[in-house]
């Protein structure tokens, strides 16, 4: 008796917390981005605040509307001046941007892309007004001398044998963006091709830096626990003397239309042979975005979608296999990437991926399949606003794209009226054989590789 | 609204700080003083242990809609013996394929629906199930989790197919020159002891892994008497711990753990050169290395300090100063301690141009050298490594699943639970003298393993003024002369 009493008592309590439970849901979410504030300054500087006390952490990134598709005669210049806003200011030696913010635990980083180039410091509350500073003093009082550039250029070159050329996954990126674009600068690779960047001068550099690092191509978004209008203070007062640029030079370039199925072949030593393809897709914000993502989490989201459970799981050649919609500010693309087994057979998996393909644009995909795919896109949009820094990179990135954010629960409709129907449209639309670049890196017919 | 670990928050030194940003930058005024105290929000977590021994531990947090519920066991590779190599990394995969009523594609349709992602992990000391979804799906996400820890099907079929995998896998990593490094480096360290494999295994012993060894070595570390349930996020800990005693309060255990194979010696002996033929690389991958320190070594944080001087501190540590921002050898080099159960190796990891190798070899073991004899630590660098590591550590532990991940890290240790409270104190509290004699008595530049993966004709010159070179094809075996 005293057991069983025990037992449901025990379910009877399990009961009583499930109804109680059920309250918290996705819908009615309350989306941090709603508090965000806008300022810009006189100068043309935008700054977006977003004070969020819940956390320790103040994330700070500085987007620079630059990226390598703005890039004239040398490329991968965007990329090299990234490295060389941190080789010293007028007051400041060779790397203390780094070491000042690494002393105080923070974690100071930056990237460039085909479109922008972000810089962020992510730190303790207590750091904001160094960061700050020194953000300041780099835009106004940066240093472009012979000697850094020299050992940057070489640090520059390291990176690229490192990503590019003694990586196979590098070398197959860097040959299918070329092969699908053939006018527009997104063919380029974003650390530039060798020989440009062993010839960028000091004088290149320092032209670049006047057009494209000036306060009207900037937007600054900072995020966590701060006083808003002392921040705001202290932004106008570092920031505010900053002069605009007068020219922004932009390429003008459009990709033409493509005529055909485009295919290279690269030799290379290795095991794994990489089969990649794309398809020329549309820019960030279209209409068919979403529809698109939601065909790219249907071919690779989780191990029941499409692309897993055929290439490597029921043929078993394939190490992995993904489909996924790129979205650029000029112009989007559609990849897929499939890791070829060292035992696998390369044709085998081209046409079983472009099946698949085929298959988007046939048949309409299930209702289980749609579902599955929305409820994936909506965990990921609401586990992206964990942190200071993931926040902060949206609200400037929406920013950046399309002069406003995005709310979540605007995103969440779109992706919810997408139908089979829409999938079936994208994919016919977009995916196409006759539009497809496809890259295979294969191992040479004498390979020291097949003999190891 | 986002609530969480409002403890950590540091509002007053911001509100100060700001107060006085005026003209005078704020860079030439010192870092604050290391703040210390509290860090872990205790009023947010729950502890309890079930009658069959299982810890149950939940982090609440209703910020954001979401739980991630999971069970970590404190044993992993490091238990394997040599001729088992990988089997932990087999195990967790192919409990991923197929548990309860459901086989490997119904199990994935169900996590996927829920939009939901199962991780599984096996590391040298722990392994682990986790699954992150909406706290909607709870019942859900229970329900997955125990079946995919307690009734596993560990299913021949998916043995086979979860067996080829890994094979391809360890194929690939041939074509990855780091990877390359990384098992070599580790295998001239360790020559004898587990530690000496990678953590999947090689091919060698990975092909003998079938069911009954699969089922044996799951059996081996998956019981309730040393496992840990977490719940973090969107949950009551009343409803986290009920739920937990429905799904795992009958689960019964075996026998203790077997320890794992004994710790290594001191290794190697002596220096050793090595170099793994790649004629096709343009760039040298570099690796250094020497037997460590283990995780619960009282002197790991005298010598995570000195290490943040000498590589493990960005462009604060010597290294990556010398190497990269005065001679652009580089893109990165680093240095660090592998804290396991049993000492771990501490490794030199960069690269460089072919032809630079020998300077760069030369430059890294210089560093080691001087800061054991002529340049130990100074008082400026190890108050600048001092306030990196305390302001890394509440970077790190923004989140309540990183709070989580950590807490129950000291749980797979067994280290006191209140180490995160105590970290910064315990980090203020050491001297120059202490990081001194863990240079001195941690590193040991005369015996390092020292690896290089590119073309060896052209190393090989490089690296003879650092002793007899030995090279060696990818598989590791000795190629003539």
């Amino acid at each position: 008796m005293p057991e069983s009493a025990a037992r449901s008592a025990c379910a009877v309590a399990l009961l009583l917390l499930l109804l109680r439970g059920v309250g918290a849901s996705a819908a009615g979410l309350d989306d941090p981005a709603d508090r965000m504030r806008v300022t810009e300054l006189p100068n043309g500087l935008t700054v977006l605040t977003l004070v969020d006390p819940s956390t320790p952490v103040v994330s700070l990134q500085m987007w620079v509307k630059v990226g390598s598709k703005d890039e004239a005669y040398y490329t991968g210049l965007a990329h090299l001046f990234e490295h060389m806003m941190f080789r010293g200011t007028e007051r400041l030696p060779p790397e203390s941007h780094e070491r000042l913010i690494e002393a105080r635990g923070g974690q100071v980083n930056a990237f460039t892309s085909r479109d922008v180039t972000v810089f962020f410091a992510d730190v303790a509350a207590d750091a904001l007004p160094l960061v700050i500073d020194l953000e300041a003093e780099r835009l106004a009082h940066l240093r472009i001398e012979e000697e850094t550039l020299a050992s940057e250029r070489e640090v520059v070159l390291e990176e690229r044998r490192l990503r590019m050329e003694d990586q196979p996954d590098g070398r197959a990126f860097e040959a299918l963006m070329a092969l699908a674009f053939t006018a527009h600068p997104y063919r380029v690779p974003v650390i530039g091709w060798r020989s440009d960047v062993e010839s960028v001068t000091v004088d290149v550099c320092r032209s670049f830096f006047r057009h494209y690092y000036a306060p009207n191509n900037l937007v600054i978004a900072v995020v966590g626990p701060f006083d808003e209008e002392a921040t705001l203070a202290h932004i106008r007062l570092a920031l505010g003397p900053l002069e605009p640029s007068e020219v922004i030079p932009r390429n003008p370039t459009k990709e033409p239309p493509q005529d055909g199925e485009r295919r290279q072949v690269i030799l290379f030593d290795l095991r794994s042979p990489i089969l990649t393809a794309a398809w020329h897709a549309p820019p960030t914000g279209h209409p068919d975005a979403e529809a698109l993502d939601v065909a790219s989490l249907i071919l690779s989201g989780g191990r029941s979608s499409r692309l897993y459970r055929r290439l490597v799981y029921e043929e078993q050649q394939a190490l992995s296999a993904q489909g996924a919609y790129w979205e650029l500010q000029e112009a989007g693309v559609f990849y897929a990437l499939a890791a070829v087994r060292p035992d696998g057979d390369i044709e085998r998996v081209a046409n079983s991926l472009f099946g698949e393909i085929a298959r988007l644009r046939d048949e309409p995909v299930t209702g289980e399949e749609l579902a599955k795919a929305k409820r994936q896109i909506e965990v990921n949009l609401i586990s992206g606003m964990d942190t200071s820094h993931d926040l902060a990179a949206r609200i400037a990135q929406d920013y950046v794209s399309f002069g406003r954010v995005r709310p979540i629960e605007e995103r969440l409709a779109a992706y919810r009226a997408v139908t089979a129907e829409d999938v079936q449209r994208v994919a016919r639309t977009y995916l196409r054989d006759d539009d497809r670049s496809v890259v295979r890196v294969v191992r040479p017919p004498e390979s020291a590789a097949g003999a190891r | 609204m986002r609530a969480r670990a409002r403890s950590l928050a540091l509002l007053p030194f911001a509100a100060a700080a700001l107060a006085c940003a005026g003209p005078r930058p704020a860079w030439e005024k010192p870092p604050p003083p290391i703040a210390v105290g509290p860090v872990v929000p205790a009023e947010r977590v729950h502890r309890t242990k079930l009658d069959n021994g299982l810890e149950v531990f939940v982090l609440e947090d209703h910020s954001l809609p979401s739980l991630e519920v999971g069970l970590a066991v404190p044993r992993g590779a490091g238990i394997e013996s040599t001729e088992e190599a990988g089997i932990a990394s087999l195990v967790v995969e192919v409990m991923k394929r197929g548990a309860g009523d459901r086989d490997a594609l119904a199990l994935a349709r169900a996590v996927d629906e829920l939009g939901a992602t199962l991780s599984v992990s096996a590391g040298w000391d722990s392994a682990s199930v986790s699954l992150r979804g909406l706290s909607e799906d709870r019942g859900r996400l229970f329900g997955i989790l125990a079946d995919v820890v307690r009734r596993p099907r560990l299913d021949p079929r998916e043995i086979a197919r979860a067996r080829a995998e890994q094979l391809a896998e360890l194929g690939q990593q041939d074509d990855d020159p780091g990877a390359i490094v990384s098992r070599t480096l580790a295998r001239t360290i360790y020559p004898e002891h587990r530690y000496g494999l990678p953590q999947d295994g090689v091919p060698g012993t990975v092909t003998r892994l079938g069911p009954d060894a699969v089922r044996e070595f799951y059996g081996r570390i998956f019981r309730p008497g040393e496992a840990i349930f977490f719940a973090v996020g969107d949950v009551t800990p009343e409803e986290a711990v009920e739920r937990a005693r429905v799904a795992f309060g009958d689960w019964k255990g075996g026998d203790p753990v077997a320890p794992g194979p004994d710790p290594p010696v001191r290794s190697p002996p002596a220096r050793r050169v090595v170099v793994v033929d790649r004629p096709d690389l343009g760039q040298a991958q570099i690796g250094l290395g020497h037997d460590g320190l283990s995780r619960t070594d009282p002197e790991r944080i005298p010598a995570s300090l000195m290490n943040t001087v000498l590589g493990g501190g960005g462009f604060l540590s010597r290294l990556l100063s010398r190497v990269r921002a005065d001679e652009g050898l580089t893109y990165s080099v680093g240095s660090g301690f592998d804290l396991r159960r049993e000492p771990g190796p501490f490794i030199v990891r960069t690269f460089t141009r072919v032809p630079e190798t020998g300077r760069v070899v030369g430059m890294v073991l210089e560093e080691i050298e001087r800061i054991r004899t002529t340049r130990p630590p100074t008082l400026d660098e190890l108050e600048a490594a001092k306030t990196l590591s305390a302001g890394r550590f509440v970077l790190a532990l923004e989140t309540p699943a990183s709070i989580a991940g950590a807490l129950v890290d000291l749980d797979i240790y067994g280290l006191p639970p209140d180490s995160l409270d105590t970290y910064r104190e315990r980090i203020r509290a050491v001297s120059l003298a202490d990081v001194a004699r863990s240079a001195q008595q941690d590193l040991h530049p005369d015996r390092m393993a020292i690896v290089v993966v590119g073309p060896a004709s052209d190393l090989v010159p490089l690296l003879e003024p650092f002793g007899r070179v030995e090279v060696v094809t990818l598989g590791g075996r000795p190629r003539p002369r």
